[in-house]
């Protein structure tokens, strides 16, 4: 039974620490969906950062995500990525918020 | 830094802005004014990039003189080209009753009236300098519209700002038609060209460093499937030369294993497509079904290649042998294409998307695409095509292949295959030609 106690206790711990060393992992799960944007914000041609609104084609749902990465933002900037466009998003939620993972056209030639 | 890398470089201000800020910006003839770039227009329209076309002299069953590309070449990755399928209004969709516009030559830089291959001085006015060497493109006014008269015209940014961010295209003037082909981002080709995918990229290099143009003629690889080229060739060695490893084993590899092979270990893009059977979107239009893959995310096939191509209904690839010396063995992305194929002749059907993009219809598309070319007759039966694409970007230093990745017994390089003997093989693939090399090597790295 002490052995029981014990081995439930560092069960226990272990698993607490698991959940200290990799906090992001069990949050972040990953979000895909193809929809259309409603709305895209962004501060000015030297902003690190944007938001994008999608309604999902499946749902109707609008998602409004975060949208970090340089190669996105370029394109939001020179307009390549415009309002209406149909996009491929895979997103994460961390602290609450949608932090776009993928952001691609799904139109090509 | 990307978007350093990204944009028409602009070390310093372009001549001229002082004129164009005056007189604004009319296209070629403001960029041939005050005695700049005389002739330049002109000269564009000899090229690769407004023919979309050109001799094809490596490659097996083309006829001499004639040109090829995508102006007229049928292959599966694009079942059109810009002869049918080109830029129109499609028929509207019988759910939405919506309509859009699409065609290959959407990439062209003409303005569509003047269109792939057309000549003279309206031709050379309708060149879009710009798409390609302005970091300030304002890509929304590049779409195609109906004009008064109900032609459809591609739009152009002959803007101010964007004439005066003009400099050596950046990476984004390329890809933003290259990217795309195929139907999609990274379809065609499957690869990016940023920092984390390739060595290049990493090192702040834009396309153009590689591909330098002379004249706007850009210089191209032997991409089995890339045809059309402007006579003028890249490869590794024009920069790195025949021996550029520090340790000699590896140096005497380049005689008979390209570059690409050690330096670019994975592709992407589209794995395979059925131009038989469209996929229906949420919006009610349709397009190929298609197996997408990331960049980085698929293995080459490895093929011996001699820079001359194997052009069948059936299959597109490298030719050559262990046995011919001009062969290297090169990686290739391997792509599979199903589409409509004439039972009488074997020969691969083209296709119109207008049809099948509105209703699904994909045989409408075959007919619409044979009476663009006067075929008559014809008994459309589904096939499939395998081509092999090159493998020429992703690359890179840290993940290159070592000695294990090819000789150990499950090493990528299947050398039976490639010509090898058993015995060959064997001793190949045995530990004992790389052991001491690379105990050594670990010994110096830890």
């Amino acid at each position: 039974m002490k052995r029981f106690a014990l081995a439930s206790i560092l069960f226990a711990v272990a698993v607490a620490a698991a959940g200290f060393i990799f906090p992001s992992a069990a949050s972040a799960e990953e979000i895909k969906l193809i929809g259309v944007i409603t709305e895209i914000e962004i501060a000015g041609p030297d902003a690190t950062t944007a938001t994008a609104t999608l309604k999902d084609n499946k749902t109707g749902d609008l998602v409004t995500v975060i949208v970090n990465d340089d190669l996105t933002l370029d394109k939001f900037k020179d307009h390549r990525i415009v309002v209406g466009d149909e996009i491929r998003l895979k997103y994460e939620i961390n602290d609450g918020k949608n932090v776009s993972k993928y952001f691609r056209k799904t139109a090509g030639c | 830094m990307l978007l350093v890398a990204g944009s028409a470089a602009q070390a310093k201000e372009h001549p001229g802005r002082a004129y164009i800020e005056k007189n604004g910006y009319d296209g070629p003839s403001s960029c041939e004014a005050q005695g700049c770039h005389p002739g330049s227009a002109r000269k564009f329209l000899e090229t690769v990039h407004w023919k979309h076309a050109s001799p094809a002299d490596n490659v097996d069953g083309t006829e001499p003189g004639r040109e090829y590309g995508m102006k007229n070449r049928i292959y599966t990755m694009c079942n059109g080209n810009d002869l049918v399928n080109d830029l129109k209004e499609i028929p509207p969709n019988p759910k939405t009753g919506k309509t859009k516009f699409t065609g290959c030559n959407t990439c062209h830089p003409g303005n569509h009236i003047s269109d792939v291959g057309s000549t003279g001085k309206e031709a050379e006015n309708a060149v879009d300098c710009l798409v390609c060497h302005s970091a300030a493109y304002d890509y929304r006014l590049r779409k195609p519209f109906k004009d008064e008269a109900g032609r459809i015209v591609m739009g152009q940014d002959r803007s101010v700002k964007a004439a005066a961010a003009v400099g050596r295209p950046g990476v984004k003037n390329c890809m933003v038609c290259h990217e795309a082909a195929g139907g999609g981002v990274l379809v065609k080709r499957g690869f990016s060209f940023t920092r984390e995918t390739d060595v290049h990229a990493a090192n702040r290099m834009v396309c153009v460093d590689c591909h330098g143009a002379k004249d706007h003629r850009i210089p191209t690889g032997y991409d089995p499937n890339n045809w059309a080229n402007d006579g003028v060739r890249v490869a590794c060695a024009d920069c790195h030369g025949e021996a550029p490893h520090k340790d000699e084993d590896t140096n005497r590899h380049t005689a008979r294993i390209a570059c690409q092979t050690c330096h670019i270990p994975r592709t992407g893009g589209a794995l395979a497509k059925d131009f038989t059977k469209w996929t229906q979107g949420t919006d009610g239009f349709y397009e190929p079904t298609t197996l997408r893959m990331e960049a980085n995310e698929t293995a080459p096939v490895y093929a011996w290649y001699n820079r001359t191509v194997a052009n069948t209904p059936t299959f597109i690839g490298p030719k050559g042998s262990r046995a011919d010396k001009a062969s290297r063995i090169h990686p290739f992305k391997m792509y599979e294409g199903k589409a409509y194929f004439d039972r009488k002749t074997g020969q691969l059907l083209s296709m119109d998307f207008a049809p099948p993009m509105a209703t699904g219809d994909t045989l409408a598309g075959v007919a619409s695409a044979a009476k663009t070319l006067g075929i008559r007759e014809y008994d459309p039966v589904p096939g499939w095509q395998t081509i092999y694409f090159g493998s020429n970007h992703l690359v890179t230093k840290k993940k290159a292949l070592s000695c294990a990745n090819c000789h150990a017994g499950n090493g990528v390089l299947n050398f039976r295959a490639l010509g090898y003997s058993e015995e060959e093989t064997r001793r190949l693939t045995s530990a004992e030609i790389y052991f001491d090399k690379m105990a050594d090597r670990q010994k110096e790295e830890w």
